[in-house]
């Protein structure tokens, strides 16, 4: 069985002093990895490929982290922007998470206009949580009606953090924003709970790519922001092997840690053991022998 | 959150509708619901550095950083400070017996006043109220409830009792210990149904403030409790070890659940630990099970596995064995230990016949244990 492809796409000094990433310079990285996603290619056919002009694409981001350390607004604007150059009309994208406030905490500016780009949280007027319950192995969740209703085809634009408890946050626990009870999927360090709830039919079968914002990236005592622990990274993740691309965050973590004497996440008991948890439910790989990294520098 | 919805949930888990307290209704209706969540710090909880906290209410013993929320979902770490959301912050609010608890030699036949908050620390597969306990205070309706205005319904209402119950009160701790409090003072008492998972030190306070607590405990196998709770068995144990050799009212209920916590071998270790660490007279329940929840593919449990096991119970010299669920079987009455006589007869949640004066039975003198009118 072929490998699997992670891309990281860097740009130095990608954002400003005040953590402004470049529209324009994020526009040229999407390219880069979408164009890189089965080898070399063309980033709209690649586009096209992952996605039909009537699905509705949810762009599940991450704004837990306030407006500091969340999903960056401009790096769904440049998303968007390719998704419309490949042929899906702007009405049929939507970037979303769990709460409105944490969307306009995090700098984003809400819209719920039928017609063009819609942003908006699960909290939204005549949306919420579904009233019947998924229950799938060890999860008993209330999906958002975003995901399981609107979406029909789902990019997971997380951001890359160090976590307490998972050991790291990335593109598959970002899905824990798509359920009403996360805080009850955090015990014997998330395992297995981010692989079982990612595997659930509504994140499984519509799960298209895992595009992570490693911009900048908290290394340690995550998942909150500690300014001294956060490393400007400028770097997005791309990969179509959710595990992969989660696995591909760890090593980058390690390496940050690791530059600054820390001890690793195993030494800290931390290890992000669901990654293996969801190799063995077939997820993806999480093995390097199996995981090809492709580095780029635009 | 619409005050029509807050009604209909009223209404239909339970209440007060169905106790024919149409006015309570009015006067809940009157309530505004609030959007908003509380920030009343919490009572038991370690500061660290880099604004991280260490819960220690219960033995989850969260440690979460800044804007993290415990497990219970109902408490957050706001800037290094650890808040409770769901102080004064009810979501139900019923008028029920209080043999529905149950709490079978406590003040019977007495109207509780029962309010809850969303939340709870463990996650019951079976759990019968997963709708407000397995959900974060945002996510359902709940109206502005301070402690003062829940004594002042309780008066209202004559309801002598408060019972802290539904959903699980260890997780709205300090609503519940302020209220407890605040009704001391009026002269009604309080009640606490829980599952137990709390650490020694909020329990011995909380004890000071009530007046009994009834336990459920869930099996007598941490395998159990892992699998189906996501708790742990031992620190419920002491809990319990804690709340006997205290001066307030125990009372245990066991869910028996067929194939999962219904061994004889089990039962009997359990009604030996009670007996020995407990002893004889803490009224035991064992209550029925309905598919519920996420174990909806188990069929409820027969009636005679309850009666097997409240006859091991009796075997391992228990005094007061209950079946619960039940209705009209005989094992929901209370009987004399020395002359078998019906002391207290139940049907349904009515008393029908109370035969206990100044504690005794009126048979044969024989002191029954309790909190008695
Ligand atoms: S009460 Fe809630 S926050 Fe505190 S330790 Fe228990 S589950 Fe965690």
């Amino acid at each position: 069985m072929a490998n699997s492809r992670v891309i990281i796409v860097r740009k130095k000094d990608i954002s400003s002093p005040k953590g402004i990433p470049d529209l324009n310079c994020l526009v040229r990285m999407f390219k880069r990895g979408f164009s890189l996603l089965n080898g070399p290619g063309d980033y709209k056919k690649n586009l096209q490929i992952l996605f039909k002009a009537d699905d509705q694409i949810g762009i599940k981001i991450n704004t837990l982290g306030g407006k500091n350390l969340s999903t960056r607004p401009e790096v769904p604007q440049a998303l968007t922007s390719l998704l419309i150059k490949s042929g899906i009309p702007s009405k049929n994208i939507i970037t979303w998470d769990r709460t409105n406030r944490e969307l306009t905490t995090a700098g984003y500016r809400l819209n719920m206009n039928k017609k063009s780009i819609k942003i908006f949280g699960t909290d939204s007027r005549g949306l919420g949580y579904e009233q019947d319950l998924t229950s799938h192995l060890n999860i008993g969740s209330r999906f958002s009606s975003i995901q399981s209703r609107i979406v029909t085809a789902s990019i997971s634009l997380a951001i890359v953090k160090d976590h307490g408890l998972a050991g790291v946050t990335a593109g598959m626990k970002n899905y824990f924003g798509a359920i009403h009870n996360p805080n009850k999927y955090h015990d014997s360090n998330c395992n297995p709970y981010i692989a079982e709830l990612f595997s659930t039919d509504s994140i499984w079968k519509k799960h298209r790519i895992s595009i992570l914002d490693a911009l900048l990236i908290q290394y340690h005592r995550g998942p909150a922001y500690h300014s001294q622990w956060a490393a400007e990274y400028g770097a997005l993740i791309f990969s179509l092997d959710p595990v992969a691309a989660d696995f591909a965050s760890w090593q980058i973590i390690e390496e940050l840690r690791f530059a600054k004497g820390l001890p690793s996440l195993k030494e800290e008991g931390r290890e992000p053991l669901y990654l293996k948890t969801a190799e063995k439910m077939k997820l993806g790989k999480a093995s390097p022998a199996d995981i090809n990294i492709i580095r780029e520098e635009i | 959150m619409k005050r029509r919805k807050f009604i209909k949930l009223s209404a239909a888990t339970g209440t007060a509708a169905g106790s024919g307290l149409g006015p309570l209704l009015m006067d809940l209706y009157a309530f505004q619901n609030s959007s908003k969540l509380s920030k009343v710090e919490a009572k038991f909880y370690k500061k660290y550095p880099d604004r991280e906290i260490e819960c220690v209410l219960c033995p989850r013993f969260c440690k979460l950083g800044d804007k993290e929320r415990g497990y219970c979902g109902v408490r957050e770490n706001i800037d290094g400070t650890y808040y409770t959301l769901v102080y004064g912050k009810a979501c139900s609010i019923h008028v029920d017996p209080i043999e529905k608890k149950p709490l079978f030699h406590f003040l019977p036949g007495t109207p509780t006043l029962s309010i809850a908050t969303a939340g709870c620390n463990v996650n019951c597969k079976f759990c019968q109220n997963w709708e407000i306990s397995q959900v974060r205070p945002e996510q359902i309706s709940h109206i502005d409830f301070p402690p003062d205005k829940v004594v002042k319904f309780a008066q209202k209402y004559s309801c002598p009792v408060i019972a802290y119950t539904y959903s699980e009160p260890v997780v709205f701790y300090e609503y519940m210990y302020d209220t407890s409090l605040n009704a001391r003072k009026k002269g009604l008492k309080n009640v606490v149904i829980t599952g137990g998972h709390i650490n020694p030190e909020p329990l011995e306070e909380l004890i000071q403030a009530v007046d009994a607590i009834k336990i459920d405990l869930k099996a007598f196998t941490q395998d159990f409790y892992t699998k189906y709770v996501r708790g742990e068995l031992k620190p419920v144990l002491e809990a319990i070890k804690i709340i006997a050799s205290s001066s307030i009212w125990l009372e245990i209920v066991y869910l028996v659940i067929p194939t999962l916590n219904d061994n004889p071998k089990e039962l009997r270790d359990m009604c030996q630990w009670i007996a020995n660490e407990i002893g004889p007279d803490v009224p035991l329940h064992f209550s029925r099970f309905h598919p519920h929840y996420l174990l909806k593919n188990f069929p409820s449990t027969p009636v005679s596995t309850l009666e097997e096991a409240a006859d091991i119970a009796g075997k391992a010299g228990l005094n007061y064995v209950y079946i619960g669920n039940v209705p009209g079987h005989k094992a929901e009455n209370t009987y004399c230990p020395k002359c078998k006589n019906i002391i207290i007869q139940r049907q349904g949640y009515i008393i029908a016949k109370l035969k206990i004066k100044n504690g005794r039975c009126t048979y044969c003198n024989n002191r029954i244990p309790g909190i008695w009118i």
